[in-house]
């Protein structure tokens, strides 16, 4: 009944023969695919669904209840540790304005259901620093591999749609399936944001590279949008190894670097963080803490290893910046 | 619809028979009506809808106007972003009174500017244009002064900006006025120290019809064409009418049955405007 995908693999054998042509076997196996909805009723399908949602927004909805989950070991900041980063949701751009009267554009990042998933300690990972492996917004079981579902479950969290590592010093650990929330980072801070530029397919050089390329008319036959020259002459007599040439663009991770949280909003976790950042709307971000050494944020002492809601649940709606011009306030007078 | 109308003009035609001089002189004792216009059937007439007066909301914020910048485009982008935008539009909008007003309207704005004298600035103009949507929304006003056309752009949003006085509030043939650079400098000239003309909140915003005088050509866009749809310029006295035909020729006459094109934001807009008026009574 189920079908059974039939595989054919080449596997080239190769033996001791004094015949000089290879010889290539073919092995067949059976491969049996099927989605979770293939074999099931419609209203099984639906029940399927409703109950994975219900299960992943209790789960999702109060983790580590300090009663029944002793959480890890807290420890004091000290300086060179490094603390975890979120995952994020990319939702939009939007003016704002400083006492000033300056205008600056901020994104506005949203942090959905993000939740420390694993730890690895150095020895596990690569000898150096601890990792702690964090996912952001849930997505649907049913298209997930048994062994990541496998990971999810023993942090008891809802599959996620992106799951990263954060390099961390020793003293900032956290228990896997502790929910991480925006108020971990707070306004003034600096952060270094990362996401998969938007894919603009095969580019030639010109938009790949700002290659300026060759005049519309006075005679140029068929060349006005090609390399030109690729190196010099006769002395290499090659083509160096990473010549700018025509290929694929974007879909690659970027990082910006530096970038300043004018806002924070604890209520619906959203994070106003200045300037553009890389990637399209409603993709998924990791954001963590500036490795550059004149932002670094040690005076605004953020918490550390991360914000709780159970120790510093009374933070108000929005946090802004000491430069933000608040809507509430009246306007403006320079003097 | 049809089925209450048609009950209506039937209700209408007995009662027009009532009037007739021959059953007027007969006493009506009883509501029977059935036994005395034997031709009508007696139809049950509801009675008249009453008219609610609220006095409880102000006049103003019974007029139904949504500011055109809190409809979202039609994207791609999280409809959440722009509730949270909306909840920071609202913010300003409670401490800021920002007033309706159209292309076409003139406007007074009082800005805070620190290389102006006593630090404010203030400016008369015309508004010609209308964009941005969310906290990005701005306008655009045009004023002659010395013999200088100028024109500003501002923020709605802005907290520079101190105050925005509606002069005279009307509304034109067009929502664009660009093609203004190109006419004569009459119709963009307002005098800065212009009393407001008093307008009731009760009353439809008035549509001024003027069609403006051009100067000669060139103009800096080919207002004739028909993808600027401009209806307020006076096109037989600028150009021949082989001219506007001519103008014809880049028409997409295929637009308007476009269904990928369509945006309908009737819905979006009744329920944006409950959200704001309710959150602005608060």
């Amino acid at each position: 009944m189920s079908p059974w995908l039939i595989q054919s693999r080449f596997i080239p054998v190769f033996v001791l023969w004094n015949d000089p042509a290879h010889v290539v076997s073919c092995i067949r196996t059976v491969k049996t695919t099927t989605w979770f909805d293939e074999h099931l009723t419609e209203d099984n399908q639906e029940y399927m669904r409703k109950s994975m949602a219900q299960e992943y927004r209790r789960q999702t909805v109060d983790k580590l209840n300090p009663l029944k989950d002793e959480p890890w070991q807290r420890h004091d900041w000290t300086q060179g540790s490094r603390r975890v980063g979120l995952v994020a949701v990319k939702l939009g751009m939007a003016p704002v304005w400083t006492k000033a009267g300056e205008r600056h554009v901020v994104t506005m990042l949203q942090v959905q259901d993000c939740h420390v998933i694993r730890h690895l300690s150095k020895e596990e990972y690569n000898g150096h620093t601890a990792v702690l492996v964090v996912g952001g917004k849930n997505v649907s079981p049913f298209h997930r591999s048994e062994e990541q579902m496998e990971m999810f479950r023993n942090a008891g969290v809802p599959p996620k749609h992106k799951v990263t590592t954060f390099k961390v010093s020793d003293n900032a650990v956290i228990k896997p399936g502790t929910p991480l929330y925006a108020a971990h980072f707070r306004p003034g801070q600096y952060v270094d944001v990362t996401a998969k530029s938007i894919g603009k397919g095969f580019q030639g050089v010109m938009k790949r590279y700002g290659f300026k390329g060759q005049p519309a008319t006075h005679g140029q036959t068929k060349t006005h949008r090609r390399p030109g020259a690729s190196g010099p002459g006769g002395d290499p007599a090659k083509v160096f190894k990473g010549k700018k040439m025509p290929g694929m663009m974007g879909n690659i991770f970027v990082t910006a670097y530096g970038l300043k949280i004018w806002r924070v909003n604890t209520k619906y976790n959203v994070l106003y963080v200045n300037g553009s950042v890389p990637g399209h709307r409603n993709c998924v971000l990791k954001i963590r803490d500036t490795v550059l050494p004149t932002r670094s944020s040690t005076l605004l002492s953020p918490p550390f290893p991360t914000y709780f809601t159970e120790e510093e649940g009374d933070l108000d709606e929005d946090l802004y910046d000491d430069n933000l011009f608040i809507h509430t306030d009246p306007s403006l007078t320079l003097t | 619809m049809a089925a209450c109308a048609k009950g209506l003009d039937k209700c209408m035609f007995s009662l027009r028979l009532l009037r007739s001089p021959r059953l007027q002189n007969e006493r009506f004792l009883s509501t029977s009506l059935g036994r005395l216009a034997p031709k009508e059937p007696s139809k049950f007439t509801p009675p008249p809808k009453p008219v609610v007066i609220d006095k409880t909301q102000t006049v103003a914020a019974q007029r139904k106007f949504l500011s055109p910048e809190f409809i979202p485009p039609r994207q791609r982008t999280d409809p959440f972003k722009f509730v949270i935008e909306r909840k920071d539009m609202i913010r300003r909008r409670k401490v800021l009174d920002i007033p309706e007003f159209y292309a076409g309207s003139i406007l007074a704005v009082t800005m805070a500017d620190p290389n102006a004298s006593g630090k404010i600035n203030r400016f008369v103009g015309i508004c010609i244009q209308r964009g941005g949507k969310g906290l990005g929304a701005t306008f655009v006003l045009r004023n002659i002064i010395d013999n200088q056309g100028v024109e500003i752009c501002y923020e709605l949003y802005s907290p520079r900006i101190q105050k925005i006085d509606v002069l005279k509030l009307e509304r034109r043939l067009d929502d664009n006025l660009m093609y203004l650079r190109d006419a004569l400098t009459e119709y963009s000239t307002v005098d800065p120290d212009m009393n407001p003309v008093p307008f009731s909140l009760t009353e439809e915003v008035p549509v001024n019809k003027m069609k403006v005088r051009m100067r000669p050509k060139p103009w800096s866009k080919r207002w004739e064409r028909p993808k600027y749809n401009v209806q307020g310029i006076r096109f037989d006295l600028a150009l021949t009418p082989e001219k506007m035909e001519h103008a014809q020729k880049w028409a997409q006459p295929w637009r308007e049955y476009d269904m990928l094109k369509e945006y309908d934001t009737a819905q979006l807009e009744e329920q944006i405007l409950s959200e704001v008026q309710q959150a602005m009574s608060k």
